[in-house]
């Protein structure tokens, strides 16, 4: 199976190695491949062992693996066109894939680790291959933003490993090399003989995965690396990198919950707050898709992990399903709206004809609406099971007043992020001057997969599924 | 002998924070990433593990000589400028690193409490993490933060000898690669530079 997983990452790694001109066609071609052992994963009886305790496929693995899977394919699809919206050299494309073929399999292992030791590498494996593809756009700009991710990242990844290092420790004593193993430490959870230790571990690696999904007080950071890097590296980012960050926390934070609930709610509960309160203002003042769309996703990580730590894990599920479609969608629309001058956002839904044109400018629209959780758009019902979830939390510890408070706060922090992608939506559509404009059907595609998978999100059938995981 | 190597791998880090010249700093590194080496094989000796011991082989090779002398190779070939002035003066260091010490042993006094063996090393491996932060964040040159960077894996990996006995080979060998990939990362990125200028 492992070899099925990993098999469309390496026939890329080995093309890369040839010429760009032929396997730019080929390759979204061959990571369709990549659907077939995913779809696998969902039938086989769980946990299923896919390469001993090292990795571990479970319903949530299956799961993000994927969604994980339908983003690589959608972006692999809109990458052939890359050089037809920016400038690009024949040795930085080759480069690109080259080391997106590493990052795909680093994030793989990353998503099917039941070791934490595998987690971590498979993390590291990613965020260092990111590094180059930051710098496949030769500008000063991302040559100072590619030095500045390997630092930034490098220090969250380095938390990362502290805490590991930390929760290790405290439970080497009743486990010996099985504290490694996520599963092990979930059932032995209760037996840690301390859980300070543990739990300081855990709020150290919590807070390397926050770091690098831009959380308090990196707000800004990614932001600046996706403005400067082209831009199916920030798709790459919201769709997969950030899947195979928060199934980490997925994983931490369901061992932490079982020694200490109320602790794991607490911390997280101010983390992600402070976020959202901070981020709301800097979507306010965006001036870019970039980085109105990399903030937004930022402010969705947050909401996704509130929502775990409140115990709403159907509602995280479906959120980080409908983020995890919808924002790669946007960011390889944004490379389109922009290829007729950066940064322009009056009049860049104008301009489009022919059925391509029309797809694409209806799609962009729905996808823009459904991200601020306008109904039917899976956000909007997960946002109502998350929040129900965090009053329901608020009964069980006899707080609801202060949490229907905080909740209202988070409703007005969201309808700053509402009213600002309304006015953007209003910007494109009724300012700015009409100019032809041009896209290419493997783009649209790609935008089609993605909007058949929220589809298929909103099914009996993968609701019904979520609420297994949970 | 461990106290001795321990105190060998502080000293080189705090000197380290001082230099103000590249292949000084790659030369403090090189005996920081050594004194940790020794550490982990006299660790591993004492208590009859061979994975210790291979760890520390591996970090002898890799970070003592390997890793130093591809760094040294790097900064000659693209001309990185020698000369590495940190922001902030030494007056003030010789104050910041004394009360960073003092302030992370108080820190680390809850997790030393519940970790049965070589309590201090914790607290000093936790202390060596922030060392390495600050020179990150003291220089603006970029070789210095890559340094500073494999000083934190230092720090981390003289974290896990001693507040677990090390980790599993598997992972530490997983460690090691991602390290070496670190080192071709940086390669890559200062070869592109140099193709673009």
């Amino acid at each position: 199976m492992i070899y099925l997983l990993v098999l469309p990452a390496v026939i890329m790694l080995i093309l890369s190695f040839w010429s760009v001109n032929r396997s730019k066609y080929i390759l979204p071609i061959t990571s369709l491949l990549i659907l077939f052992p995913s779809i696998k994963l969902f039938f086989l009886p769980k946990p299923y062992s896919i390469w001993g305790d090292y990795l571990v496929a479970d319903d949530l693995s299956a799961y993000i693996m994927l969604v994980s899977s339908v983003v690589a394919i959608g972006v692999t699809l809109a990458v052939s066109t890359l050089g037809l919206h920016v400038k690009i050299s024949d040795a930085s494309y080759s480069r690109f894939y080259r080391f997106f073929a590493i990052f795909w399999i680093g994030l793989t292992l990353s998503i099917m680790a039941n070791n934490m030791g595998i987690y971590w590498i498979g993390l590291e494996t990613a965020t260092l291959s990111t590094v180059y593809m930051i710098k496949t756009n030769s500008t000063p700009l991302a040559k100072k933003e590619a030095w500045n991710y390997m630092i930034v990242g490098a220090i969250g990844i380095s938390l990362i490993l502290f805490g590991i290092i930390l929760i290790y420790a405290s439970a080497k004593p009743i486990l010996g090399e099985e504290a490694m193993i996520f599963s092990s430490l979930l059932e032995h959870a209760k037996e840690i003989k301390s859980p300070f230790l543990f739990e300081i571990g855990f709020a150290i690696t919590s807070l390397g995965m926050f770091i690098k999904m831009g959380f308090f007080p990196m707000n800004l950071w990614l932001a600046n690396i996706e403005r400067a890097s082209f831009y199916p590296v920030a798709a790459l980012f919201s769709g997969i990198l950030e899947s195979a960050v928060i199934i980490g926390f997925f994983r931490f934070s369901k061992i932490a919950v079982a020694i200490n609930p109320l602790h794991v709610f607490l911390f997280v509960f101010i983390y992600t707050v402070l976020t959202i309160f901070i981020v709301s203002f800097l979507i306010y003042r965006a001036k870019d898709f970039m980085r109105l769309f990399s903030l937004s996703g930022v402010e969705h990580m947050a909401i996704i992990a509130l929502f775990w730590a409140s115990g709403g894990v159907f509602a995280a599920l479906l959120h980080f399903g409908a983020h995890a479609f919808l924002k790669p969608a946007l960011f390889l629309s944004t490379g389109i709206l922009e290829s007729k001058g950066k940064y322009k956002i009056a009049g860049a839904l104008k301009g489009y004809s022919g059925i391509k044109g029309k797809a694409f400018y209806f799609l962009t629209t729905l996808f823009l609406l459904a991200i601020i959780s306008l109904p039917p758009s899976p956000m909007f019902f997960s946002e109502l099971y998350g929040f129900g979830a965090m009053v329901e939390i608020a009964k069980k510890h006899q707080h609801l007043l202060l949490m229907i408070g905080a909740i209202v706060t988070l409703l007005v922090l969201l309808s700053i992020i509402f009213y600002k992608f309304v006015e953007v939506y209003q910007s494109m559509k009724y300012e700015g001057k009409e100019e032809a404009r041009v896209v290419y059907g493997n783009e649209v595609l790609a935008l089609v997969i993605f909007a058949l998978s929220l589809v298929l999100l909103m099914t009996p059938w993968s609701f019904e599924f979520l609420r297994a995981v949970s | 002998m461990t106290s001795f190597l321990i105190g060998l791998f502080l000293a080189t880090l705090i000197t380290a924070l001082f230099t103000m010249r590249l292949y000084r700093l790659i030369l403090w590194y090189s005996l920081n990433s050594l004194s940790l080496a020794l550490l982990a094989i006299t660790i591993g000796y004492n208590i009859d593990d061979n994975t210790m011991i291979i760890s520390g082989i591996f970090t002898l090779i890799l970070k003592a000589m390997l890793i130093p002398y591809i760094l040294k190779r790097v900064s000659l070939k693209f001309g990185l400028s020698r000369q590495i002035s940190p922001n902030v003066a030494v007056h003030y260091s010789i104050i910041l690193i004394p009360a960073l010490l003092v302030f992370t042993f108080y820190l680390a006094e809850p997790i030393t409490n519940m970790i049965a063996s070589n309590t201090n090393f914790v607290a000093i491996s936790i202390s060596a993490l922030f060392l390495s932060l600050l020179l990150m964040i003291e220089h603006k040159n970029i070789a210095p933060k890559i340094i500073g960077f494999l000083m934190i894996e230092n720090a981390l990996f003289l974290l896990e000898t001693t507040a677990t006995s090390g980790m599993p080979m598997l992972i530490e060998l997983g460690i090691f690669l991602d390290l070496l990939m670190v080192i071709v990362i940086i390669n890559l990125l200062f070869k592109q530079e140099e193709e673009v200028a």
